[in-house]
């Protein structure tokens, strides 16, 4: 009998051990397939799905819950998105504490907790982030999901080398072909994020919203943080709400959403639709590039010695400090802000308005921590 | 755009076994170990893991 | 002393033993870097992590593989000699105008696909022949192309560390054609001139056409140039009338470019090129392998916080240094790392001191001359194996190019706010 050649047995042993890392793996990236439950609070009247404003969704990655918190009051509609970027906790830790805290007393609520479901699924490479992150809650702890910018590529892909924004022509860089909040209005007939934009923007349409709230985080060093970011149409309503918001001793500024700047919820629903749209940023140093060591402990209390030494260089605007910028101090500022806005909303003389209950305030959750208002699971 | 997702996926498919191929002629094992390491993330994607 | 230089010296210092001690390739050394640095910050070995990392480039891998399978295609099929044939015989007379034709040709691909990569693979292997048979050394004719492919991943309409920078602090990715012609010319016509001028005043024809393949070209004709042709067309189309062309992408239209060529001119068998192609291809992905979990454990364990923060804190002056050295040492990692990375903070610090876009496009095009910096030295190393040599001597010709880039980008990053007009 022939004598097998060495290459043959040390290849055969490699692709072994290639099939065991990729088992491994296989099993370590897939745990994050599964959704995190949330616990819909008694404001919840129903839970649709985004595949019933684009049917288009219907069985994939891109359909997610819409939580509907009718106060069966006539009054406005307003639409709050967390999860447009999972790397960005804040957004749908707060998103989810109005699911399940918040009572209207007029108006509708919509929440969309993971508005990019499919980025939920994976993080990002290179980022080194953690995969899962946990808050204490008094029954114990709630594990979150800490997901990636982008849409996963396994549900698209490959990208363009330059993404052109649909309706605009506008250029950028391929990798954002995937970020759902470049690709609103939205098509549905486009790419599979567009697809869920445009899922958005039909229940904007459909359900009249009035006001919409982005949730997001930036970089420390971002020069957009602590802000509201606002469409033209938005800008009196975003003023009004910061001023509310400073009263309760928040720093927050206000931005025109730029009108050069393509792709963008604040820029697009503004445009596409009649609602109000906003966006808000906090700053997360666990996306930050100047950050240290990365792990879910920087994402849930956001004390980092590399943005305090940048601070005391003047290379970061925002005050950061050895407490950090904890999460809760985060989605403190996502709900208030919310609830100045509907409360601003309602101040400018608006026939229809909306009035959110049940939510505790800015200094209950710097108090208490936001785990506090958190179901403790099941 | 779906079918073009196929299309790649089948790129990959191919330069999976253009690599494999390789590694079983080559003597050199460092080479192999090279060859080893990228097919990992090609066979991942052709999965649709990651 | 913080933990992060610790792993920051551990990661190096593993890396360098293994790659210049023991002479492990670049990819297994970074690999076991990446592994030292992980176990010294305490995460054990982060398997997930370590490829994590990788997924960065598996478009990259595809651009890569892809790319060699068109070379090795038009090589095998005579399209490549058919067309040094060509440009020599219609452009010998003016030598200094045929070298800037050449190096033009290095960097429309370039420009086009925003990869240095893919413009050293395509137009650099058909370009180096040319530059080798009119008696430029190999190692400067390397030199040459992998300056112009990275003049040409700089220079717009696609420069994709300029798009990272750009959408790193919301500025949309228009006006930056300006500074990034008034920047990539000068720098590409200075490189071919004083690294090949002075080898190519005197050119014999008659000389040059024996080495010549004057027949391959006369027997298939214009057929013969059918795959080339079409990779020009399909890649400017594709950014040309974006809505109305399909977006196929580069790794696609580099096979298609390459199936075609299998049937345009000589016979070859495809599937023996393409097991060379990816032969000699191997070790490069290998590399981006290793490259990808070096970035990801330098993530995890701050040692790139580390990185980036001790660049900020050392004022303006010294800012400029580390933009002239770090953010292009970084590019040893990987050029659009370098562009993420440092090239956003940069700009964030640098906003005040002139015009943005302009700005902006300097620090890009500062990030793309990583793509020279060993050991990935991405174009270097293509460039190098084109012309059949390692890329230690092909990148000691770089250097002198190099510095009079860095050296023109500081001087337009200094009076960037003069340069606001080429914005509009």
């Amino acid at each position: 009998m022939k004598k097998i050649p060495k290459r043959i047995w040390t290849a055969a042993a490699l692709c072994l051990l290639a099939a065991a890392v990729c088992v491994y793996l296989g099993i370590t990236f897939s745990s994050m397939w599964k959704d995190q439950p949330i616990y819909p609070g008694p404001g919840v009247t129903a839970v649709e799905m985004l595949s019933d404003y684009n049917p288009g969704l219907k069985g994939t990655h891109g359909d997610t819950e819409v939580y509907v918190l009718d106060s069966g009051k006539p009054g406005a509609a307003v639409l709050v998105l967390g999860g447009t970027h999972p790397n960005e906790p804040s957004g749908v830790v707060a998103a989810v504490a109005l699911i399940e805290n918040c009572q209207p007393k007029t108006g509708v609520l919509y929440v969309i907790p993971r508005a990019n479901h499919s980025a939920f699924t994976c993080t990002d490479p290179q980022e080194g982030a953690p995969m899962f992150f946990t808050i204490e809650t008094p029954g114990g702890d709630r594990t979150f999901r800490f997901g990636s910018r982008a849409t996963n590529p396994i549900d698209q892909w490959p990208d363009s080398d330059v993404y052109v924004h649909r309706t605009s022509g506008q250029t950028l860089s391929g990798s954002e072909t995937r970020n759902l909040n470049r690709a609103y209005p939205g098509s549905n007939s486009g790419t599979f994020t567009e697809r869920i934009t445009y899922g958005i923007t039909e229940l904007v349409k459909q359900r009249d919203v009035k006001i919409t709230v982005d949730l997001h985080e930036a970089s420390p060093e971002y020069t957009t943080v602590n802000a509201i970011v606002a469409h033209q149409d938005a800008i009196e309503l975003a003023s009004w709400a910061s001023m509310d918001m400073q009263m309760e001793g928040m720093n927050i500024s206000i931005e025109a959403s730029p009108t050069n700047l393509h792709g963008l919820s604040h820029r697009e629903l503004g445009d596409f639709t009649d609602t109000l749209a906003t966006l808000m940023e906090t700053a997360n140093p666990s996306q930050g590039r100047l950050r240290g060591r990365t792990n879910a402990d920087l994402v849930v209390k956001g004390v980092d010695k590399y943005y305090v030494r940048a601070r005391k260089a003047g290379s970061v605007t925002v005050e950061f400090t050895e407490a950090g910028i904890p999460l809760d101090e985060r989605v403190a500022r996502h709900i208030c802000g919310i609830e100045q806005l509907c409360n601003a909303y309602n101040e400018l003389g608006n026939q229809e308005t909306i009035e959110l209950g049940g939510l505790p305030s800015y200094q209950e959750i710097l108090t208490n921590g936001i785990g506090r208002y958190l179901s403790p699971g099941k | 755009m779906l079918f073009l997702k196929y299309v790649y996926l089948a790129i990959v498919a191919l330069l999976l076994v253009l690599i494999l191929t390789n590694m079983f002629k080559k003597d050199k094992f460092l080479y192999q170990l090279d060859a080893a390491l990228v097919i990992i993330p090609l066979i991942l994607r052709l999965l649709l893991i990651k | 002393m913080d933990i992060e230089l610790l792993v920051l010296l551990a990661m190096l210092g593993v890396f360098l033993i293994g790659n210049l001690l023991l002479k492990l390739p670049v990819s297994i050394s970074m690999i076991l870097g990446a592994v030292a640095g992980a176990l010294v910050a305490g995460e054990g070995i982060p398997i997930r992590h370590l490829f994590e990392g990788c997924f960065t480039y598996v478009d990259t891998i595809l651009i890569i593989s892809t790319a060699m399978l068109f070379m090795t295609a038009i090589q095998r099929s005579g399209a490549l000699e058919a067309l040094n044939a060509l440009i020599v015989t219609k452009f010998y007379k003016v030598p200094a105008l045929m070298l800037i034709l050449l190096m033009f040709i290095v960097m429309f691909p370039g420009m086009i696909t925003g990869s240095s990569t893919a413009a050293v693979l395509s137009a650099g292997a058909i370009v180096a022949p040319i530059l080798l048979k009119i008696g430029i050394p190999k190692e400067r004719a390397g030199a040459i192309l992998a300056v112009g492919a990275i003049m040409g991943m700089a220079a717009p309409p696609v420069n994709i560390p300029a798009m990272l920078i750009a959408g790193g602090v919301d500025m949309p990715y228009i006006g930056f054609e300006g500074p990034l012609f008034l920047i990539t010319i000068p720098c590409a016509i200075f490189t071919v001139l004083f690294l090949g001028l002075k080898y190519c005043k005197n050119l014999d024809i008659e000389e040059l056409k024996k080495d010549l393949d004057m027949e391959v070209g006369k027997k298939y004709g214009f057929k013969l140039y059918i795959p080339i042709v079409l990779l020009v067309v399909l890649l400017v189309l594709t950014r040309a009338v974006p809505k109305l062309m399909p977006q196929l992408g580069t790794p696609l239209i580099f096979l298609l470019c390459a199936v075609v060529a299998v049937f345009t001119g000589r016979r070859f068998n495809a599937w023996e090129g393409g097991l060379e192609a990816m032969d000699t291809t191997i070790p490069v992905l290998a590399k981006l392998m290793g490259v990808g979990m070096f970035i990801q454990i330098l993530t995890l364990t701050g040692a790139r916080g580390y990185i980036v923060v001790s660049c900020l804190g050392w004022g303006l002056v010294a800012l400029y240094i580390a933009i002239c050295t770090i953010m292009p040492g970084f590019g040893a990692v990987s050029s659009y790392g370098a562009a993420s990375v440092m090239g956003v903070p940069f700009l964030l610090v640098l906003l005040d001191t002139g015009d943005q876009i302009t700005i902006a496009a300097l620090l890009s095009f500062i990030c793309c001359l990583g793509d020279l910096m060993p050991p990935t030295a991405l174009a270097g190393n293509y460039a190098a194996q084109i012309v059949g040599l390692k890329y230690k001597p092909v990148l000691k010709h770089c250097v002198i190019p190099f510095l009079v880039c860095i050296a023109l980008a500081v001087i337009y990053l200094l009076n960037s706010k003069y340069m606001g007009f080429l914005t509009r």
